[in-house]
């Protein structure tokens, strides 16, 4: 468990004293503290065909997969995907009961007990923190536990938690909680860091906020894993996303490469006269709804289907293109996965 | 080491703080112990050869040990699974069997006062007349033998739903304390109830507590029942974290 720094680093970073940091923008952390002997550039965390269910339900189906050491990697899928698992194994609190896990070199308990990984889990009704307690004695419990801590006004500024310092843990709002549970991922100054549905909770303004958040980690080298459910966050913050289906990886690419492949656009007109199947043949077209005189054209190449449309002398007006629903792309992305995976 | 220590300050700064559960639990034990002092003549001898003056004073330490373990590990650990910050710990580097430890540690401390308070009252109000060494060994007596009760207070914690603690929690205390002797001495029940008293851990403890008070001296048989709840409660809350290990929610 005694994982200590080499050198100046261990010097500059005194353990236990989060409070003697006095000056949170004169700490340089922009390399992640890496163990003597593993500055090789191996995998930040692996799994190997791992599996696990719970009585009858498969959670994780031959799992494999591989992140490297600084990527921001997003695990996308619906509810029931495996994405809780999987962070649930990487960090010991769940036993696969088959297939092989490594994390940061070693195994995810060992990972943790070094202090070399922080998590943010889901807290389901509780708030994930001790009850009557003030906020920044938990938070100074928390940097305590681990060997390396962040200086404490470093945490609290990050986390921007400067003011919930004094609040009672029972008296945050959901979206409060969530930072001070933030706060508590990143006290350890931890290599790598889990964040289990991190904006669940949140408003809008929160959330761009903490997406902010997490893309500071990438930038200081940190590697992240972030579970979400919305295609849209996963795109903005990840640099790669791994969609997960029935405990399967369905799709694994940078998120603008996945948002693009499932891009795709819906054009609603009125048209006085619908002949359905010269709008079935039009270019581009996926699926169309007709409803009275309002037709929804579902089209992978929204350009390309309204110069055909106009070609095709279609009188329509009242012309509406939106994006699909992020539901909706998602949906066709699990959709293409499936055949994929079934090729 | 340094997480232990520092969760352990933590954990027993917060009990300390936590003034209501403070007052349950010495309050408890020192309101019934000023209510039943005059139930009867201090010098009646009640059981074995102990008066009731000095019966009541360990009986209601031995209850003081069985609330403190109970409102201790049990509903606050319940309290902390429920709200997701017993997990949030197991992904620091806090060893799982440290958290446990210090929750068995915090109820041991927090009787301290419970037998400081009851001895101060025992030898002012009660007329209990005890040489120096005997009341500083009742006192570690009492304290090291709370230690059945603290681990039965944190198997309780890690099974029961904070909605049902409560119940369960004041369900035992009375039940235990009881049938274990501790509202009314265990050679004055009916033949039967002796039977259930001597099978249950406070009757013991009280028993080691005269065998102290009384110079009578400390039997073997007391000793060994209580290690054995000890071991077999404590079996039973590292049976339950693993299971609950294995089937993690999702």
């Amino acid at each position: 468990m005694a994982l200590s720094l080499v050198g100046a680093e261990a010097e500059r970073r005194p353990a236990g004293d989060p409070d003697g940091w006095q000056d949170p923008d004169g700490w340089q952390d922009t390399a992640p503290p890496h163990p003597p002997g593993e500055d090789r550039a191996g995998p930040a965390l692996r799994f190997d065909g791992v599996c696990h269910a719970y009585g009858d339900h498969t959670a994780l189906d031959h799992l494999d997969l591989e992140v490297g050491a600084g990527e921001t990697l997003a695990l996308l899928g619906p509810n029931g995907a495996g994405k809780s698992t999987t962070i649930g194994v990487l960090l010991g609190l769940v036993h696969p009961r088959s297939g092989h896990v490594e994390v940061l070199g070693t195994s995810p308990r060992q990972a943790v007990a070094a202090g070399r990984v922080g998590a943010m889990l889901q807290s389901g009704s509780g708030s994930g923190l001790p009850p009557g307690v003030k906020v920044g004695q938990a938070l100074r419990l928390v940097c305590r536990l681990y060997p390396r801590p962040a200086p404490f006004d470093v945490i609290v500024e990050r986390a921007g938690i400067g003011s919930l310092l004094r609040r009672r843990t029972d008296r945050l709002s959901g979206g409060e909680a969530q930072r001070v549970r933030f706060a508590m991922a990143i006290a350890g100054d931890p290599e790598l860091v889990f964040l289990d549905e991190p904006t669940s909770a949140m408003d809008v303004a929160s959330r761009r906020w903490f997406w902010e958040m997490i893309r500071d980690l990438g930038r200081r080298g940190r590697t992240t894993v972030f579970a979400t459910h919305h295609l849209a966050e996963a795109d903005e913050v990840a640099d790669r996303v791994v969609v997960l289906n029935h405990g399967r990886v369905i799709a694994d690419g940078p998120g603008a490469t996945l948002k693009a492949a499932v891009e795709s656009r819906r054009l609603r007109f009125v048209v006085d006269h619908v002949d359905q199947a010269v709008l079935e043949r039009l270019e581009g077209v996926t699926e169309v709804t007709v409803c009275g005189t309002t037709v929804a054209l579902d089209s992978l190449d929204a350009d390309a289907t309204l110069r055909a449309l106009v070609h095709a002398g279609v009188g329509f007006r009242d012309l509406e293109v939106t994006g699909a629903g992020l539901e909706q792309a998602f949906v066709a992305l699990t959709g293409c996965g499936r055949r994929a995976a079934q090729r | 080491m340094t997480a232990l220590r520092a969760f352990g300050t933590f954990e027993i700064g917060r009990l300390l703080r936590s003034w209501k559960f403070l007052a349950i639990t010495v309050g408890f034990p020192v309101i019934f112990y000023l209510l039943f002092l005059r139930d009867r003549p201090a010098g009646e001898v009640v059981d074995g050869a102990a008066p009731w003056r000095e019966y009541l004073m360990v009986a209601m330490c031995s209850f003081g040990a069985l609330v403190a373990g109970l409102t201790g590990g049990g509903g606050r650990l319940s309290m902390e699974r429920a709200s997701g910050w017993a997990r949030q710990l197991r992904v620091t580097p806090l060893p799982p069997w440290a958290y446990l430890a210090v929750k068995v540690v915090a109820s041991l401390v927090v009787v301290l006062p419970v037998i400081g308070l009851l001895e101060v009252l025992g030898a002012t109000f009660g007329g209990v007349q005890l040489g120096v060494g005997t009341w500083f060994g009742l006192a570690g007596l009492l304290l090291v033998t709370t230690l059945p009760f603290a681990v039965l207070g944190v198997l309780v914690g890690s099974v029961v739903s904070p909605e049902a603690a409560f119940p369960v929690v004041t369900g035992l205390m009375f039940v235990l304390g009881y049938f274990g002797g501790l509202f009314g001495p265990v050679a004055q029940m009916p033949g039967v109830l002796q039977g259930v008293a001597r099978a249950l851990p406070n009757y013991h403890q009280v028993s080691l507590g005269l065998g102290i008070v009384g110079g009578g001296g400390l039997g073997a048989a007391n000793w060994l029942i209580l290690l054995g709840y000890t071991v077999a409660l404590g079996g039973l809350v590292l049976w339950r974290h693993r299971a609950d290990e294995a089937r993690a929610t999702t």
